[in-house]
Order: C-alpha cells, then structure tokens, then sequence
C-alpha cells in the first residue's frame, strides 16, 4: 500500500467515510432527538417511525439501483402518483389484482425510459424527467384530476397493507422483505454484480461483455416497480390515489440514497446504506416538526442535505469536467 | 550556435514516476537559441511525459526547470505558454467546431476584448498575420474541421508561434510526432517552415523516424526506459548509431521467450477477407491460426488501432467478410466478441482493461459470471478460489483476491486482465499494446504468458508498443500503411524480419 498512488489512496479515504459517516449520523442525530424528547426512544414511537420511513424507503431503493449506475430517476414521484391513481381506480373493478396492475405500470414506465436511454443514446436524466411528465399527466387524466378515494370494497383489497399485527404496522415487513430482496439482487445475482460493474467502469464492463444496455433498462424497471410499490403503499395509507399523492417525494429520495453514502457516480453504494439513508431523513423530519419547522419549509433542509451528502461521496476522479 | 548565452530551456535531473512506474529519470537536456533539437527514443522510453511536465501538465518528482537560465515553475498550461514553449500535437489538440482564428487566440481572447465583447475582426486580421508566417492559405473564420490534417497542423504551428506575443525571449516549439500521418510533400512543407522559423525561434522535434530526425536536426538527444542515454551533433549520427541507441542490447531472442515459439496449429480461428472500414483501413485480408501469434505493425494513422478494435466487436467493419471459428460474423458489440470466443486487452487498461475500483476477483470472474452463478445465485465461495488459483499460477502480487484492482501495480493489474479471459476460455486474444507501462520484469511475465495460452491453443493478434516486441513474439507480421496491409513477414525462430525491413513497408 506504500506504493499506491495518492489518488488511490484519497480514495481510500473517502470510501471509509461513506462507510461510516452515515450510521454515526444516524445515531447522533438520535441523540440529540431523544437528548431533549426521551420519549422518542420508546418503542411505539420508533415503530411509528419505521412505518413512516418505508415509503420513502422503497422509492429510494428502487432509486439506488439506478444511481448505482451513475444514472439518475427523475420520474420516481410521478409515477407513485399514478400508480396510486390506477389502484384506486382498478380497486373497484378487479380489487386485488390492483396492485400488480399498479405495479406493471411503474415497470413499463421504467422500460420506456430505459429503452430510451439505451436505443436513441439520451442521458437517463431527461428520459426520467419526460417519462415522469407524462405519467403525471397520465394521472391527471386518468383520475380527473382529483383525488379518488379507494371505495370501501377495497378494505379487504388493499387494507392488508395498513393493518397491524401485534402493533406492527404492515407497511414494516413489506419493507423488510424489499430490503432483503435488494440485497440478495445486490450481492448474489448476475444482474448485481454486472450492476457494479458497469456503475464502477462502464468501458470495462462493456470490453468484458457485460450487455450493458440490458442492465441499465433492468434498473430503470426496477425503480419503476418499486416507485409504484411506494405509490400503492402510501394509497393505503391515505386512503385514496391522487395524481399529486406523492409529489414533495423525489428530493427526498434522491437525498435518502447520497446520505446514505451510493455516490451518484456509480458504482459505489448499495439498499443497506439507502435504508440508513431513509431513516435519516426520517428522523431529520421529525426533528424539525419537534422544533416547529412548517412541513413546506423541509424541502429547504433536504436540498441543503443533499448538496452536502453529494459533496461528500461523488468520487471527482471519474468527472474531469463539471457540467 | 554561441556558448555564452545560457540556453532557452534547460532541464536538469527531470524524474517523475506514476506510482510504481519509473517514466522518467534524471533527464537533462538543454534547448539553445535558434537550434532544432531532436528527442528520439520507443514508444514508452519517456518523450511523452517529458512534454507533458513541459506543457505544464503535471509537475516533476526531481529536478529543476531553467528558462533563460531562471528556474521556472510550471503550474499550468497557461504558464508553459507565458515562458514562450509551444506545442504542436501528434493527436491534435485544435477544437474542431470553432474558426482558426478562434482556435490560435483560444484562452488568449482577452486582447481583442473592448468593452466586454470581442472584436472578431481584429482576431481574424491578427490570426491571418499568424498564418501568413507559416505560409499557409487559410481563410482564419474558416471552421477547423474542414481543415485537412496537415493544414490543422500548420495552424497549430502558426498557433505555437503567437507565443512570441507572450514572452520577452525566444520560443521553444516542441513538434511532436509531427510527420506520422503527413504526406511526402505535406513533410517538406512542414520541414521548410522549420527551416526559415529557425532564425526566430527554438524546436524540438520529437520523432521516432530516424532519417526524419537526421534531416531536420542539429543536435539529437536518445531517450531510452525514462533515461538520456546519449547525446550528439547530427553530424555523428547515423540511423544505424541512433537505432542502436534507442533498442540496447536487451533484443535478444531470450527476452522474448522466442524459444517457447511452438509452430502455430492447422485450425484457422479467424478469417479476414477484404475487410473495410472507410477512412480506418481497406481490403485486409488475414488469417489467424491456433497457437499463432500475429503481429500488426503500422505507425498512428495506419489503420491497425481501428483493425484491431473491429475484431474486439468496438467497431464493426462495413464490408468484406469476417469468419471466426467457422461462423461469418459482423462484431457489433463486445459481448458479441466475447460470445464467439474473442477476449480484448485494451491499450487503456485501467479504464477498459478492468473495473478499477472493484476486486480481482470480481474482475477475474466478469466476462464468465454466469458460469459462477448457476441456477442464477452467484456462488462467492467458488469465485473466489478461482481467483486464488490465477493469483497463484500467475504470481499476482495482491494482498488479498478481495483488494480493489486500483491498488495493484500495472503490471498485477495486466495479469489480472490476462486471467479474466483464460479463465473465461477465449480462443482469440487481441492483445492491444499489452506492455505498455510496465516494467521488464512485468514484459517478461506478460511475454511468458503470451506463450503459454498459445501453447494451449489460442490465437493471438497483436498490437505490441515496440517493433521490437512485435517481431519477438511474433510467428507471422502484417506491415500496415495508410489502412492497407502492405506486406507480410514470417517470423519463424531464426528467420525473423529486421525492423528495417518492417519499417520499408510502413512509412
């Protein structure tokens, strides 16, 4: 290690940060919550807290997968917001069958965006942000631009996901099982390792055979179905889909992936960091509501979050050039 | 020229190493008024990184830079430009989408500035002055890109000599590589203006063709692994003398293992026939047999870059026929090379070559994954001690098969790429510079290992740094000039090719 070269070795330095720097965070922040609120440790409180942070949760895993490629999701909010509206819409005519049909439309949308990408060649940021203007519009229309309520038939459709089992709330578990499958996906999967591989050294992975295009469409689907799943969740929770159900979501998904330490450069990162990433933004939330920060005036918090998590874990070896 | 006066440049001691690599060493060299120098030496032997730390690009490990007898501290590419040293680049560094004028004055723009806007007018009056030197008709509001080579080069001469509007002494203009891809004719131009600018200004022209160098020099430097290993007027050289001095005694058949040259096998795993990319190379025809090593030599622009990455699957031919191992195949992507058994080993190792940030084991296991991973679960246990196996067999020194590549000296990280491929029992290898920056020892290894996989049977294509190393490893060399093959060399042990003759059918 004597010999290695000082970039390697700056490198080094920062990959030990994003290592640890988000969990002492976490804790920290904790503290100080629970320093001036000693209630806030109590466990009904901190499963309250799980339950709240799992929708953000699940879009930003979904989100992580892209991000692992150096990509970028912009369309993950609006098409939570017609995921919930296709749920509420489809509940009364085929109940269950809903939320894999909400599904399916986060997964096409997805596959729109990365098929974009891949054939005609245009950078993941403004497929995203096209395909995620006309799912939002797809939701104003579908839903008539209001607000539909799931009718009462879908309690026993769609209210499995907001029940509780002894004092647990549903939306926990299903989170849970999220996570675990990220991470088996991550660690002990082709497509994961190729996920890596082409995130660390696109020109390597391509020169190694890796279909590269193939896995960037795959991510995209990916975000796509689980922005639905985070739409269908938050429906539940609501009670109704409405095209604007998860606006205010996607900056604090994107800052729930680079606090966690998945360095938008690619490459570096992965669901377990996004999962401390969530709950920091979670707790940083409640921290404000307990100092009396109005709920619109967050979002300045989390722009001001993430341009310094982003600062911390981009890897400014793999951009010469700053665009 | 006079004694007396200090010399323009002088450099004294200039080392500089990346990471392990040595590139150069203790180098001194003086630059004097009014004098054409030339800079000879290999591919690799430290020209490159000697402009460099001249352009300002990064700064010397040791020694000390005199301008005018001043030491001079290069920061920056704007203060290489302050101290009057000009470059004129072998990859061109002109901007192709904006006029000549804009491309002479670029970074400079300010002295044509009045009241906060450009006089483009003034610019293109003072860039034709330029040009005009130079002997060069070109409109300076033309775009660059429709400029021909030689023309860009001229206009990045003419852009080099503003310089003089820069600095109280002479100019320094390095020409670098300057007449690989020029025209008989286009060379004589380039060499008069040389000849009448002399008066006027300082070069360095840094070459490896020798009869070139001889012409146009007054004095001559050789450069050799990173070191000046000599010194002397024109006058006492010869090519013989230079080349001499450039190669050293190390080209001796030991050193490329040319005993282990087994004779290639009957099978022809790959086919070229009349093979063409327009504006890379036209009509090639080749065989590739198994066991065999071919080597390709040509200078920058002679097509063999764009040949070799047609057979990688990184740009498809347009016409002509491709078989590989008995099947016609138009390579569209790599992953298609690889399917037909056809395994790269890229020049930018670190970038194409391996995930750098990643282990070697996951570097080892990449292009075969799927062969770790039945029934879809990737087995880390078995990726693992196939790993162990190649670090052992092949000597990589790694602390550990979960180390990040990045930590690895180029030589490890070369091996690394080699075993990614056995591993993955590709019968094709294009080896794509496969020494470059790597120290002997690390050659050796490579050379050894070139032998062993055709021992096994695999066909190798080479692209190699050296001629030298070209005709060492090779059975068989395709000359290549202007996209075209131009001749083919056996190179059996004992009867193989003089660089000499290569080079006759290569400039």
């Amino acid at each position: 290690m004597t010999n290695a070269p000082r970039a390697v070795l700056a490198a080094n330095r920062a990959a030990r940060l994003r290592d640890f720097a988000p969990l002492t965070a976490l804790i920290v922040l904790i503290g100080v919550i629970a320093a001036f609120a000693p209630s806030f440790l109590s466990v009904s409180t901190m499963l309250l807290l799980g339950a709240d942070t799992a929708t953000l949760f699940i879009m930003a895993t979904g989100l992580t997968w892209v991000i692992l490629l150096g990509g970028i999701d912009l369309s993950v909010q609006s098409v939570a917001s017609l995921a919930s509206v296709v749920l509420a819409v489809a509940v009364s005519h085929v109940g269950g069958l809903a939320i894999p049909l909400a599904i399916a439309v986060g997964v096409v949308a997805g596959a729109i965006s990365g098929f974009a990408q891949d054939r005609l060649r245009i950078p993941s940021f403004i497929t995203t942000l096209a395909v995620g203007g006309i799912a939002a519009a797809a939701a104003l229309v579908l839903s008539g631009t209001r607000s539909v309520p799931l009718p009462p038939q879908a309690a026993g459709a769609v209210g499995w996901i907001t029940a509780s089992t002894v004092g647990v709330s549903h939306v926990i578990p299903i989170a849970l099982v999220i996570l675990l499958g990220s991470l088996f996906a991550e660690r002990r999967t082709v497509f994961g390792r190729w996920t890596f591989a082409v995130g660390a050294g696109e020109p390597a992975a391509l020169v190694a055979g890796v279909p590269v295009g193939r896995v960037k469409v795959g991510a995209l689907m990916i975000s796509g179905a689980l922005a639905a799943t985070a739409g269908v969740v938050l429906a539940a929770r609501l009670n109704s889909g409405s095209p604007t159900l998860a606006n205010e979501f996607l900056l604090p998904a994107v800052a729930a992936v680079c606090v966690g330490g998945t360095a938008l450069t690619g490459g570096v990162g992965g669901s377990l960091r996004t999962l401390i990433g969530a709950l920091i933004v979670s707790v940083v939330r409640v921290g404000m509501t307990f100092v009396g920060v109005d709920v619109f005036a967050q979002q300045i918090v989390f722009g001001f979050v993430l341009v310094l998590a982003v600062a911390i874990t981009i890897d400014r070896t793999k951009i010469p050039v700053v665009k | 020229m006079s004694g007396i006066a200090p010399p323009v440049l002088s450099l004294q001691g200039i080392s500089k190493s990346f990471g392990p690599v040595v590139a150069v060493r203790d180098v001194t060299i003086d630059i004097r008024a009014n004098e054409v120098v030339g800079l000879v030496g290999e591919n690799g032997a430290g020209k490159s990184t000697l402009m460099k730390i001249l352009s300002g690009l990064f700064p010397p490990d040791a020694g000390e830079i005199l301008h005018h007898g001043r030491r001079l501290q290069l920061n920056s590419p704007l203060d290489a430009a302050r101290a009057g040293i000009g470059m004129v680049h072998q990859e061109q560094s002109l901007l192709p989408n904006i006029s000549v004028a804009e491309n002479i004055y670029l970074g400079r723009e300010t002295r044509f500035m009045r009241g906060g806007t450009i006089r483009w007018k003034a610019m293109r009056d003072a860039a034709r002055r330029q040009l005009d030197r130079v002997q060069i008709a070109v409109d300076p509001a033309r775009r660059t890109e429709t400029l021909s080579f030689s023309e860009r080069q001229m206009v990045e001469l003419a852009k080099a000599l503003t310089l003089e509007e820069e600095t109280d002494g002479q100019i320094v203009v390095f020409l670098d590589e300057p007449t690989s891809v020029l025209e008989d004719a286009e060379m004589r131009i380039l060499f008069d203006r040389v000849r009448a600018l002399k008066s006027r200004a300082a070069f360095v022209f840094v070459s490896h063709r020798l009869e070139e160098v001889l012409e146009l020099s007054d004095r001559i430097y050789v450069m050799k692994d990173g070191e000046v290993t000599a010194e002397m007027p024109t006058a006492e050289a010869s090519v013989e003398r230079l080349y001499h001095l450039m190669v050293g005694q190390q080209a001796h058949a030991e050193y490329y293992r040319e005993d282990r040259q087994l004779p290639c096998g009957a099978e022809v795993v790959l086919r070229a026939e009349g093979l063409t990319l327009p504006g890379q190379y036209r009509n090639i025809d080749l065989t590739l047999r198994a066991g065999e090593v071919l080597g390709i030599a040509g200078v920058i622009g002679s097509g063999r870059e764009a040949l070799t990455r047609t057979f990688a699957g990184l740009a498809p031919h347009a016409q002509g026929k491709l078989t590989v191992r008995g099947q016609t195949v138009r390579l569209r992507s790599p992953g298609q090379a690889v399917r037909c058994g056809i395994g790269f080993v890229p020049q930018e190792r670190r970038t194409e070559g391996l995930v750098l940030p990643m282990s070697v084991a996951a570097n080892m296991s990449l292009p075969s994954l799927r062969r770790f991973a039945p029934g879809g679960v990737l087995r880390s246990g078995r990726e693992r001690q196939v790993a162990k196996d190649w670090v052992r067999r092949l000597t990589i020194r790694t602390p550990q098969v979960e180390t990040s590549c990045a930590n690895l000296s180029g030589g490890n990280q070369q091996k690394v790429v080699l075993a990614k491929w056995i591993e993955a029992g590709m019968r094709v290898l294009i080896l794509d510079h496969p020494t470059r920056g790597l120290d002997i020892g690390a050659k050796e290894d490579v050379y050894d290992l070139v032998r062993d996989v055709c021992a096994q049977g695999v066909a190798v294509l080479l692209t190699a740094d050296t001629l030298e190393e070209t005709i060492g490893l090779s059975h068989a060399i395709l000359a290549m000039r202007d996209g075209a093959i131009t001749q083919r060399f056996d190179a059996a042990p004992g009867r193989k090719p003089s660089q000499l003759d290569l080079i006759r059918h290569m400039v």
